[in-house]
């Protein structure tokens, strides 16, 4: 495998696993059961102010990045491809 | 005296035309452009036929032009009806004709979500950044043609103090939503004792954190209007990040800040709060659950120099009661009292025996009475005459009082303490929630044969929601399906976040359900994570 794509694998492995992450433990239990890359995630409701904190752990934690207080702003977790964003950022430091 | 809510910003606009009245999302109005939007918004309603009297839903998220609506509805004689932009359509639709809503201000994404039906019932829409485009079988008025009225003056009207000035709809146990309704003087009562104990300037900036649909932004709002103040609004890309939100109160000034406890908590633990920051801020109050004493007293050490106030009351009486935090007892306080009656409002705690306590540490249902009780609920009589009941205790005239459903203590030194509710009704993250109601939605799928919503205690938001539930013999329900199935009929915050699956759920010995088992069992397990 080419290094570009390994780096495409990496990236949708990232989206998919975000994704994953967000169905089960955030959208689910408010009752949504899709929602696509480009929603704004406050918007349809999917993050509320308590599913912000789940999800910065769950990045930590199983992404193996740090992200500051600052950095939990509307820009960086609008969406599933800014999320992504944020992670793959991070980690290429 | 102002006696009705248009006076109060008429007199401010009058004094301050180029004063910024409100903000949000980066966009301010002055109160010059407050007065003649709403005064414009009124006349539109009064020539499309809006009578006295006649309900109308405020159906968008909060703006700017969330204050001109409500003004120019009051202003036209009518009375508003803020419709959470969140809530399921089904939700909306239902609200929109219990209460006889033939009147929409909203947004097109927000019409569209709409059926067909409750289009077709509706009157009129007044709707913004409106396109031409087809109008559903109902009116469909751009907000742009508002400047073809005149703004220089409200319409004429024959109000007084007590008719309606907007009613507010809250969880009912039996499954539906049902609409308090408040007048003028209601909000007036409550608002006059407001400006006096808070002292409240035109030099305020206050914040409004709450949505419009809960009467928490009532305080906001009004007394903000009241004094000539600013009204900086909290929309939900601040709400949700702390760090922004903290920004947010800093670099607006904020100097009054009001809220449920859960979002200081939240601020709390995850904004980093400086006290050399917020030195502009002065008064904290907070409202609708209890504030976990170890967050309070963390809040109170990392803020000094300012004012921390509980404030206690349905909306059925808004505020009632308050207790203003004792720094010096703080410390080794177990519990925060909700204080004593604010000015104008007569509370008292009536007991099993149907007696007013007196003594020391007894303990009764809370009553209220006095003008900043609700009449009732909108055409429910029946739920009307259980809650707004006579005054047995007073018998000079006919009066109302409101049972309020929670057990209180009397304290020796006068103050109220909460001790919990007679039914089933819970607060999470401040949200007034019946579990019946959620239980109703459970029950109205197909394949649920029997459901029992339970509160399962949290220490940041003070309950989370979770249900039991047996299907009906050879159905398999998943707990993902049922809880899409609920966010068609209940708002999110109510969906319950785990479901347990039984067989058949535990029953006393006269054959209902056993929620204090259910209740007892969901204390045993382990916290979520």
């Amino acid at each position: 495998m080419s290094t570009t794509e390994q780096t495409r694998t990496g990236q949708s492995e990232v989206r998919d696993q975000i994704r994953e992450f967000i169905l089960e433990n955030l959208a689910q239990p408010k009752g949504i059961t899709s929602f696509t890359d480009e929603e704004s995630l406050m918007e349809t409701g999917v993050i509320d102010s308590l599913g912000i904190f789940r999800l910065v752990a769950f990045l930590e934690e199983h992404m193996g990045v740090r992200i500051s207080d600052e950095e939990i702003n509307p820009d960086n977790l609008k969406n599933l491809i800014t999320i992504e964003s944020l992670v793959l950022k991070k980690r290429n430091k | 005296m102002a006696y009705i809510l248009q006076q109060l910003l008429q007199r401010s606009a009058a004094r301050y035309p180029e004063k910024l009245a409100v903000w949000a999302r980066g966009k301010s109005i002055t109160y010059g452009e407050l007065e003649s939007r709403s005064n414009q918004l009124a006349h539109l309603l009064q020539q499309h036929g809006v009578r006295k009297g006649d309900r109308v839903g405020i159906y968008f998220p909060k703006c700017v032009e969330s204050v001109i609506v409500m003004l120019g509805i009051v202003k036209a004689g009518a009375v508003y009806v803020p419709l959470d932009p969140q809530a399921p359509p089904e939700r909306i639709a239902y609200i929109i004709s219990n209460c006889g809503i033939r009147v929409l201000v909203t947004r097109p994404e927000k019409r569209r979500l709409l059926d067909e039906a409750t289009l077709a019932s509706l009157d009129f829409s007044v709707v913004m950044d409106q396109f031409p485009e087809q109008s559903n079988g109902s009116r469909v008025i751009p907000w742009a043609v508002l400047q073809e009225y005149p703004g220089d003056a409200a319409p004429p009207v024959t109000l007084t103090e007590t008719d309606l000035a907007y009613i507010l709809y809250t969880s009912g146990s039996t499954g539906r939503p049902k609409g308090v309704m408040l007048t003028h003087q209601n909000a007036l009562t409550f608002i006059e004792w407001c400006a006096e104990k808070f002292q409240i300037t035109s030099q305020d900036r206050l914040s409004n954190h709450a949505p419009l649909h809960f009467d928490l932004s009532v305080f906001d709002v009004y007394n903000t209007l009241e004094a000539g103040a600013s009204l900086y609004m909290v929309t939900e890309d601040l709400a949700l990040f702390p760090a922004r939100l903290a920004a947010f109160i800093e670099a607006q000034a904020i100097t009054v800040w009001y809220s449920v406890p859960s979002a200081l908590t939240l601020l709390l633990l995850h904004a980093n709060l400086r006290a050399e920051k917020l030195q502009r801020l002065r008064t904290i109050l907070f409202a609708g659950e209890v504030f976990p004493m170890k967050y309070l007293q963390q809040l109170a050490t990392l803020l000094p120099h300012l004012e921390l106030y509980n404030l206690y009351g349905p909306t059925e009486t808004n505020v009632c009661t308050y207790y203003k935090v004792d720094r010096e007892l703080l410390p080794t306080m177990e519990k925060l009292p909700i204080g004593i009656a604010c000015e104008n409002f007569e509370v008292f705690a009536v007991n099993d025996r149907n007696e007013i306590v007196t003594e020391a540490g007894g303990t009764g249902e809370l009553y209220v009475r006095g003008p900043g009780v609700t009449y009732g609920y909108w055409a429910d009589l029946e739920k009307t005459q259980k809650m707004v009941v006579p005054n047995t205790f007073q018998r000079n005239f006919e009066e109302k009082m409101y049972r309020t459903g929670d057990l209180v203590q009397l304290a020796a030194d006068g103050n109220y303490y909460f001790l919990g509710r007679r039914d089933s009704m819970i607060k999470s993250r401040g949200y007034r929630i019946e579990l019946g109601e959620i239980e109703s939605a459970l029950l109205s799928h197909p394949g649920v044969k029997e459901a029992a919503a339970v509160a399962v205690p949290d220490e940041t938001i003070g309950c989370r929601i979770k249900a039991v539930v047996a299907s009906h013999s050879g159905e398999t329900l998943i707990a993902a399906e049922l809880q899409k199935y609920c966010g068609t009929r209940i708002p999110m915050y109510m969906i319950p976040e785990t479901i347990e699956f039984r067989e058949e759920l535990p029953k006393t010995s006269t054959g209902k359900v056993d929620r204090v088992q259910l209740a007892q069992e969901s204390l045993q397990q382990p916290v979520m994570q």
